[in-house]
């Protein structure tokens, strides 16, 4: 190795720096695309920019107060966190339950590797497609109507997309059915990497399979958990497009599923173009993500 | 071994770090491959043509790699959200060899295409030619983002366009942008079914029947009554929010305040009555239950098939909605020929396309051009509208166009002189066949002149999207009127912070 070396004369490069010279590309492209858009989202945050009309003035903290005044603000934010919390639960509780049958020695279940795919299907189709097809299912002349009504169940069809708990349950169950597969990837990958020699002296000691999970798969799989958690929190707080392709992209029915994001691109797509008080919404979610992520470590992290 | 694998690592992370940079630009990956192609002749000669002097030197050899038989060409960028004025770029194409028009369409449903435009006004994405629909014109008209196009008005005034169209294209004296439609609206109606209810489908009777909204919904009860409740009066009720709102007093915003007219409390009233009498389908405008009701083959949820009796469109929804749904997918059901128009319960009109050049662009001149072509050029206005653009006169063009590329007859356009010369085409044409015998184009004749445009602004659309939601709350009972009121008001201020809503 190398050219560097070679040339005894002129700038010398001294082995210690290979380092730097390594991670420069990544430490180059992370400025420019991702410290500069963060940096330039707080500056913006602080003006009143718009699209259509060009650079604005610094303007302190109007966009933050105006934000916290307005009802939609809060509303994004808990609706945010009811959908994220609502569907990560049964996501996590799924993946786990399959994950341990899966890799369970005693039941030993045959072509996992197929039911591990079919289960991460869903993640493949693009959201887009998704949202049309639950959109055209539960429209008020649509096949979930036809069915309930055809088969007694109900006497007059409904307008299911009219409704806030549907609504919001529709959004639930997609995000779930969605990343559920996903999830299970990741804990298999960390079930399996945990020796099986410790549940081998589990068993001759006399331990359940309850035992076994809570203290021995639980503890080691930590990590992995506390990986999917953080993963699935930042997902979940940006939440964006199933939500906005499923209505009308405001939120209807009543604002019941408009999420954070979606409440940053209406600000964004507004008439005007404000993508000064838009940024003030990407700031206030990215301090809030931030603030619980970090928790989410401090609280999990190893106490000894 | 160690060291070569760091080597490749790092060449790795240069290669992705190149390719994530978003100017991939075209220049010096261009340049070197017409160097060694076939097309070396051509880009030469591109490089010295004095027309591609300046900055389009660069696209001009871009070019070469892709079409080096014709390195000359010269491209203009078309944004729009539908493919309809692809045709017009493709016909521009056909009288101007050298042209090459790069069309991008976006659709425009939760309104994307707005946002896309207005992210890429400013920067070096923005394309030259914009096609602005009525809902959001205004706002790019009261911008500094449009030419001053008052080079074209003489045309205009050849062409007799019809003043409301010129007028939205203009701001403070400035016109900026040209539609080749005109789009007042009317009131398509069944015939066999207002023979059945009401003893004739004359136009004149029906309109007499029809002539303000309380005999429109004093007939809603006839129909329903007459026909058991199979047939609906409308497929929607937002159908006739148009009607209401084109005859407001008073724009939406005055002096940074809103001001919700008398005729959008009525609107509210009407269309609650038409859910709760069960007049409306409860269908969605342009969803499937919508355009099933154009070819009777609504089905209810039960089973039962539903019938509706009248849809609000405008001038262009004969050719383009109308005509192309009234056939159902298996064939089995067809409603041509038994369509009737009128002018309806209110006058109004209903969208329309405008065009304007992005200010700033270095190719100006040809994008005016075709901003003349496309709107002002008495010719291609007439090819327009009956029919000249086929998908073969297309194709022989462009052998690229996709097959279902094409221009029907009947979109009425924004000329005067232009209409009443072609007049005479629809008396026995497709279209007035699928009206059985109606000239449509000698009725939208009549009303044209008297449609205005002063209630336009540019906050219309806002405004009136961030209604739907809070108004389809309360048509459904899930919020009572007062409710859907306030969370307007609330939505607004997403929009619009500095509007004042009491």
């Amino acid at each position: 190795m190398t050219a560097a070396n070679s040339h005894k004369t002129g700038f010398r490069f001294k082995k210690d720096y290979y380092g730097y010279l390594f991670i420069a590309p990544f430490i180059i492209a992370f400025l420019l695309f991702g410290l500069y858009p963060v940096y330039n989202t707080f500056r913006l945050s602080f003006t009143n920019t718009t699209l259509m009309g060009g650079s604005g003035s610094f303007v302190g903290l109007q966009n933050y107060q105006r934000l916290f005044d307005t009802p939609q603000f809060m509303k994004a934010v808990s609706n945010t966190w009811l959908l994220w919390i609502l569907n990560f639960i049964p996501q996590i509780g799924i993946a786990l339950l399959l994950s341990v049958w899966f890799t369970s020695v005693r039941l030993r279940i045959r072509a996992v590797g197929i039911w591990r795919t079919v289960y991460y299907l869903p993640n493949l189709l693009m959201p887009a497609a998704i949202a049309a097809l639950f959109f055209s299912l539960f429209s008020f002349f649509g096949p979930v109507n036809q069915a309930l009504v055809r088969s007694g169940l109900i006497a007059e069809p409904v307008q299911w997309l009219q409704n806030q708990t549907v609504a919001r349950g529709l959004v639930i169950f997609i995000q779930w059915w969605m990343w559920f597969g996903a999830t299970i990837i990741l804990i298999m990958a960390g079930m399996t990497s945990i020796s099986v020699s410790l549940y081998e002296s589990a068993m001759i000691d006399g331990a359940d399979e309850w035992k076994m999970f809570r203290w021995i798969t639980i503890p080691l799989l930590k990590p992995i958990l506390i990986y999917v958690f953080v993963t699935s929190l930042v997902g979940g707080m940006q939440m964006f497009d199933i939500p906005f392709l499923l209505t009308d992209g405001r939120g209807s029915p009543s604002g019941s599923i408009l999420t954070n994001n979606m409440l940053m691109y209406l600000k964004f797509s507004s008439s005007q173009g404000h993508i000064g008080a838009a940024s003030a919404v990407g700031v206030v979610v990215f301090i809030m993500t931030t603030v619980i992520a970090l928790g989410i470590f401090y609280f999990l992290r190893e106490k000894n | 071994m160690k060291n070569s694998f760091r080597l490749l690592a790092l060449l790795m992370m240069v290669a992705m770090v190149l390719a994530a940079c978003p100017s991939q630009s075209a220049e010096p990956t261009a340049v070197p491959a017409a160097a060694d192609a076939t097309a070396a002749p051509a880009a030469a000669e591109a490089t010295a043509a004095p027309a591609a002097a300046e900055a389009t030197a660069a696209p001009a050899v871009a070019d070469a790699t892709e079409a080096p038989a014709s390195g000359e060409k010269e491209t203009l960028n078309v944004w729009s959200f539908t493919n309809e004025i692809n045709t017009m770029a493709v016909a521009y194409e056909g009288k101007h060899p050298n042209v090459d028009i790069k069309y991008t369409m976006i659709p425009m449903t939760n309104g994307e295409y707005q946002t896309k435009l207005k992210a890429a006004l400013g920067t070096s994405d923005a394309p030259d030619v914009v096609a602005l629909e009525a809902a959001f014109v205004k706002q790019f008209v009261e911008s500094d983002f449009l030419k001053d196009l008052g080079s074209l008005l003489p045309y205009a005034q050849e062409d007799q366009t019809y003043t409301f169209v010129t007028d939205v294209g203009t701001n403070d004296g400035v016109t900026k942008a040209y539609a080749y439609q005109a789009t007042p609206g009317a009131l398509f109606y069944r015939r066999s079914l207002a023979k059945e209810y009401f003893g004739t489908d004359d136009p004149a009777e029906i309109q007499a029947l029809l002539s303000d909204f309380d005999k429109y919904t004093e007939a809603a009860a006839v129909v329903k009554e007459k026909s058991g409740g199979d047939t609906y009066m409308v497929a929607s009720s937002g159908d006739f929010q148009n009607p209401f709102f084109a005859n407001r007093e008073q724009p939406w915003v005055v002096d940074d305040t809103l001001v919700v007219d008398p005729m959008v409390q009525k609107y509210v009233d009407t269309a609650k009555l038409f859910r709760d009498e069960g007049y409306e389908a409860q269908a969605q405008q342009w969803q499937e239950g919508w355009f099933a009701g154009m070819n009777d083959s609504l089905v209810d949820a039960a089973g039962t098939p539903k019938k509706v009796f009248s849809y609000f469109l405008p001038t262009w929804g004969l050719p383009y909605v109308l005509a192309p749904n009234a056939k159902s997918a298996d064939g089995s059901s067809d409603t041509s020929g038994d369509w009737g128009v009128i002018t309806g319960p209110l006058p109004y009109q209903w969208g329309g396309t405008w065009l304007g050049v992005i200010d700033g662009t270095p190719k100006a001149d040809l994008a005016t051009d075709f901003v003349r072509f496309a709107t002002l050029d008495q010719e291609n206005l007439t090819n327009w509208a009956t029919g000249v653009y086929t998908n073969d006169y297309l194709k022989a063009i462009d052998p690229n166009v996709a097959s279902d590329q094409m221009q029907a007859p009947g979109d009425f356009v924004s000329s005067q002189v232009v209409v009443e010369k072609i007049i005479p085409d629809f008396d026995n044409s497709e279209l007035s066949a699928f009206l059985a015998g109606q000239n449509s184009y000698a009725g939208f004749a009549e009303a044209a002149p008297s449609v205005n445009a002063k209630l336009m602004q540019g906050s219309d659309d806002a405004i009136q999207r961030a209604m739907n939601d809070p108004l389809n709350q309360y048509l459904n009972g899930e919020i009572t009127e007062d409710q859907m009121w306030a969370t307007w008001k609330e939505n607004l201020a997403i929009d619009f912070p500095d509007l004042s809503t009491n």
